[in-house]
């Protein structure tokens, strides 16, 4: 095989393919990197909600609602339900002395509960809702999945909504004020509590979203957050906790690892590759690439 | 004027001489009919106290939440089980487990103790799952199967030996390791180090300006609870004659952290108690239905919410006041002891 065909038949599928599970796995960590930037609160449950939004889009899909409608449904509803989490779960133990452990202690309680009640509802069993838009197109010579590439540009598109939103808005700079200092945000007039709230929810929509998303590729069962979570947090950590264009970066850089490192070794060990990245960024980059959310 | 903290670890010492005496009834019930099945629970129950045992010296008194202490229980598992199928010798095995823990205890925590907070917690939780995985996917230690056929070893002490096959000598043996590890726990805690730690918590910043290494104590605390969670993980393939991946994974570490908010944080026997409490539930629970996750996860938010002491610490302030009315030494209305407790939630 010369190197063009190499090129053409092994690398570039594979790189689209990472490219595909890098904006899957950046659409996750969106959600956790917001939340942590926003209230320094480690979501241990996060996962648990992208399964929330996969599951939800499977029982609605089934019941016979359009893949295009329950992308604007189940993060809609996702919105309640991370509402009430924080309200009942968050709030509560907000301002103990030590937030992060303790929050980060009843969102995994939370992820427990969370996990056995879906394999309650739906069984434990791996279910894979129809692809919405099936075939695949050749693009320069290379064969793409339709759905792939439609994930693709969708996730850019809602990486891209939510940093305007954030950068760029007055809601957004509500949110990075509430987050940099809240007690002065609050004196100039910030809904502190509202806003806390209200991002901890977008958060969980957005896993939900995500959920609805990846189901069609990645398949849904009850311990699909967990997997997941795993990849989302070294994002979110080697990007810098709470920096969305450091969980861009970040997820779209150990995704190539991982895709790219499988060609040369066993799948098998690309796992111990990507966590080794966290390790040594921890050790010598704690901060990650991006600083914090509210503080760049 | 009495020390509260030397009071409040006399109090833990009183709930663990309740603990071995409700533990030596088990064993003579179990030996008087004959039982099998519950003596190799309650034996189980007491290695991963030792694991939790080691989560709550991290984050009880360092305040370090550690996500991954199951890779040194893990690491201590492997040793022994690899050693045992070499030469069956226990205390090699224990020696082994041991030394092997400590190196890895020390390369984890020049990694850990670069970072704090939940840096910490999710440092641990992926340094468990750089090397989980690695064990998972190694043919020599077994891949995702384990390690079967461990012999069942003769346990000698000088001229008396018991067999790990016997319920109730290995389950009295368990029970004197386990014991032993908190004795010595509480007995550095109770030194000028341990007082270290307990400042460490209170407030990090302060303790160098006093000329004490933050560095030094967190880096002590973090090899010590390695090599009690390993040496407790050197136990499990005596019992089950197996090991596998799965002890290093994050449920396990999970359920040592489970273990010791539910028996209380920063109370050590509280970590013991907890484990058990926890076996109890799932058999409970389990034999219903299931899934017992719901309810056990269920408590445990309750637990972190509302009883962010646990079970022990709900108990032992009042075993305190006991003591101290025996010193007849009225205590300070002014003063509780709930302000100086390591461990606590509250601020």
């Amino acid at each position: 095989m010369n190197a063009l065909d190499y090129l053409q038949f092994v690398l570039a599928p594979q790189v689209v393919n990472g490219l595909a599970l890098g904006v899957a796995v950046v659409l996750v960590a969106l959600g956790l990197t917001i939340i942590f930037g926003m209230l320094d609160v480690i979501n241990m449950s996060h996962g648990e909600f992208y399964a929330i939004g996969a599951y939800a889009a499977l029982a609605l899909g089934a019941a016979g609602i359009s893949f295009w409608f329950l992308l604007v449904l189940v993060p809609v509803l996702m919105v309640p339900l991370g509402m009430a989490a924080e309200r009942l779960l968050i709030r509560p133990v907000f301002d103990s002395r030590d937030r992060h452990v303790t929050t980060l202690l009843v969102t995994f309680g939370l992820a427990l509960v969370v996990e056995d009640l879906l394999k309650v509802a739906f069984g434990p069993n791996t279910q894979r809702p129809p692809t919405p838009i099936p075939g695949a197109i050749e693009l320069a010579g290379i064969i793409v999945p339709n759905y792939r590439l439609f994930l693709i540009v969708v996730g850019a598109a809602i990486v891209t909504g939510v940093a305007y939103v954030v950068y760029r808005t007055r809601l957004g700079a509500m949110v990075r004020a509430a987050a940099f200092d809240r007690n002065m945000a609050a004196s100039l007039g910030v809904p502190v509590a509202l806003v806390y709230a209200g991002t901890f929810a977008f958060g969980v929509a957005l896993a939900g979203l995500a959920g609805v998303l990846l189901a069609p590729i990645y398949s849904v069962f009850p311990t699909m957050g967990r997997d997941f979570i795993l990849l989302a947090f070294t994002v979110v950590i080697v990007g810098g906790m709470g920096s969305i264009w450091g969980a861009v970066v970040a997820g779209l850089l150990l995704t190539q690892v991982q895709a790219l490192a499988s060609l040369v070794i066993s799948p098998v060990w690309t796992d111990p590759i990507v966590f080794g990245t966290m390790v040594a960024f921890l050790v010598f980059r704690p901060q990650g690439l991006f600083g914090r959310l509210g503080h760049a | 004027m009495r020390d509260r903290l030397t009071l409040s670890m006399r109090a833990s010492h009183l709930l663990a001489l309740i603990f071995v005496a409700a533990a030596l009834a088990l064993a003579a019930i179990g030996a008087a009919s004959g039982d099998t099945f519950y003596l190799r629970l309650g034996t189980e129950a007491l290695i991963f106290a030792g694991l939790a045992l080691s989560v709550d010296l991290l984050l009880g008194y360092s305040g370090a939440l550690s996500l991954g202490q199951a890779l040194y229980f893990g690491i201590g598992a492997y040793v022994s089980a690899l050693t045992l199928l070499k030469v069956p010798s226990f205390w090699l095995a224990m020696a082994a487990a041991g030394g092997v823990t400590l190196v890895a205890s020390i390369l984890g925590g020049l990694i850990a103790n670069r970072v704090r907070g939940v840096y910490f917690a999710l440092i641990t939780f992926g340094l468990a799952q750089v090397v989980a995985k690695v064990v998972y996917n190694t043919r020599e230690l077994g891949a995702s199967d384990g390690m079967i056929g461990i012999p069942v070893i003769e346990i000698g002490f000088g001229p008396v030996s018991v067999s790990a096959g016997n319920p109730v000598g290995f389950f009295l043996i368990v029970l004197a390791i386990i014991m032993g590890l908190y004795g010595l726990t509480a007995y550095l805690l109770d030194t000028p180090f341990g007082r270290v730690l307990t400042a460490l918590k209170a407030n990090e910043k302060r303790v160098p300006f006093l000329g004490y290494s933050v560095w030094r104590a967190r880096m002590f605390s973090y090899v010590l609870a390695g090599l009690i969670a390993g040496l407790s993980g050197a136990l499990y393939p005596m019992l089950r004659g197996f090991v596998s991946p799965e002890l290093m994974f994050f449920a396990t570490s999970g359920n040592a952290v489970i273990s010791v908010i539910l028996g209380g944080v920063g109370t050590l026997i509280g970590a013991i108690y907890g484990s058990v409490l926890l076996v109890v539930l799932k058999s409970i629970i389990g034999s219903w239905t299931e899934h017992h996750l719901i309810v056990i996860g269920l408590i445990f938010m309750i637990c972190v919410m509302f009883l962010p002491k646990g079970l022990v610490g709900f108990i032992r302030p009042r075993i305190e006041e006991r003591l101290l009315a025996g010193a007849r030494e009225p205590a300070a209305p002014s003063f509780t002891s709930a302000q100086l407790e390591p461990g606590s939630a509250k601020p």
